[in-house]
C-alpha cells in the first residue's frame, strides 16, 4: 500500500517497537482521539473537527500511499473511510493503559 | 474506616469504596474487599452496585468493545447488562436490577464515553491497591496462533523466492521457442526419403 518498490518483510522486533511507539504517542494523543470520536457523534455540532481530521487524513494517503491500490483508493473515498478511520481511532485509543502494548498486539493479530 | 480510591478518564468516574484484608497481612490503603463500586458518567445516571456486579459489567465492556473493533456483530447480552449498538457511534446499554419490580436502567453513550470507561476498568484493574477477582483475560497470543504466524512468514520467505526462480526459468525457456529452426526437419527428412 506504500508508495515504495522496495517490499522488505518487517522483523519481530521492529513490529513490536512500533507497537510500543503506537501505543506511547496514542496516550499522548488521547484527548485528540477522543474529540474526533466525539466529533463524528453529533456530526451537526462538531463537524468542523471530523472535517478538518479527515482532510488532513486523506492529504497524508496520497502523500504517502500507493493511490492506484484498491484498498487505498477505498481509504481516500471520504463515504466508505468514515467506519474505517472511527475503528482505528477506537482501537488506539483502547490501548492507552499500562498494558496497551499487550492489547494492540492482541488486537492486531486478530485482524 | 473504609478506603476509597477513584479512577478517573475524561467524563467518567469509577469509585471503589473497601477494606483491606488484614488476615492477609495488607497495608492500611489497600482494598480486597470491596463494598461498593460508583461509575459516574457525565451526563448520565449514577451506576453503582454490589462487589458481584462489578466484575460481569467489566467483562460485558470489554467483550463488547472487543467485538466492536474485530468487525463482529457487537451484541452482548446477560442477564445482568445488554449492550448493543445503535450505529457506528451510539451505543445502547440496558442494566437490569435484580430487585424485583425495578424497570431496567437504559443509558446511550458514544464511542468517547465507550473508550473512556474503558480506560477506568483498565486503571482499576492495573491498580496495585485494589484487589478483585478477575476473570483471565487472554492476554498472551494463543500459541496455536502464533505457530499459525510464524509458520506463514516462514513459508513464504522459503517458498517464493524459488518459486520466482522457476516462473522465470520457464518463461525464459519458453521464448526459445521461437527460435525453432525448421531446416533441420527438412535435412532430416531428405536423408529419410532420397530421391
Amino acid at each position: 500500500m506504500r508508495k515504495s518498490y522496495v517490499n522488505n518483510n518487517i522483523k519481530v522486533n521492529e513490529f513490536d517497537a512500533l507497537i510500543k511507539i503506537t501505543v506511547e504517542m496514542s496516550k499522548y494523543l488521547y484527548p485528540y482521539i477522543r474529540e474526533i470520536l466525539k466529533s463524528k457523534e453529533d456530526i451537526k455540532e462538531n463537524s468542523i473537527i471530523w472535517n478538518d481530521f479527515n482532510k488532513r487524513f486523506i492529504e497524508l494517503i496520497k502523500e504517502r500511499f500507493n493511490v492506484d491500490s484498491i484498498r487505498v483508493k477505498k481509504l481516500l473515498n471520504q463515504t466508505e473511510n468514515g467506519e474505517i478511520i472511527i475503528k482505528s481511532l477506537l482501537t488506539l485509543s483502547f490501548c492507552i493503559s499500562n498494558q496497551g502494548y499487550q492489547k494492540l498486539k492482541n488486537f492486531l493479530y486478530d485482524f | 474506616m473504609q478506603n476509597k480510591l477513584s479512577f478517573h478518564q475524561s467524563s467518567v468516574s469509577l469509585e471503589i469504596i473497601g477494606l483491606p484484608d488484614y488476615s492477609n497481612n495488607e497495608n492500611k490503603d489497600q482494598i480486597s474487599i470491596i463494598s461498593q463500586w460508583k461509575l459516574t458518567i457525565v451526563d448520565k445516571p449514577l451506576i453503582e452496585g454490589k462487589i458481584e456486579h462489578l466484575v460481569p459489567i467489566m467483562d460485558a465492556f470489554y467483550i463488547y468493545s472487543n467485538l466492536l473493533i474485530k468487525n463482529e456483530i457487537p451484541i452482548y447480552e446477560s442477564k445482568l447488562i445488554d449492550i448493543k449498538a445503535d450505529n457506528l457511534h451510539i451505543h445502547n446499554i440496558v442494566l437490569k436490577s435484580s430487585k424485583a419490580n425495578v424497570k431496567p436502567l437504559v443509558l446511550k453513550i458514544g464511542n468517547s464515553l465507550l473508550s473512556d470507561t474503558i480506560n477506568c476498568f483498565d486503571q482499576l484493574n492495573e491498580s496495585p491497591k485494589v484487589r478483585i477477582k478477575k476473570r483471565d483475560i487472554p492476554n498472551k497470543i494463543p500459541k496455536k496462533l502464533k505457530f499459525v504466524l510464524n509458520n506463514k512468514v516462514k513459508f513464504f520467505n522459503f517458498f517464493i523466492p524459488p518459486f520466482f526462480a522457476i516462473c522465470s526459468l520457464i518463461l525464459f525457456s519458453s521464448s526459445f521457442i521461437y527460435f525453432y529452426s525448421p531446416f533441420e526437419n527438412i535435412e532430416k527428412k531428405e536423408l529419410i526419403n532420397p530421391e
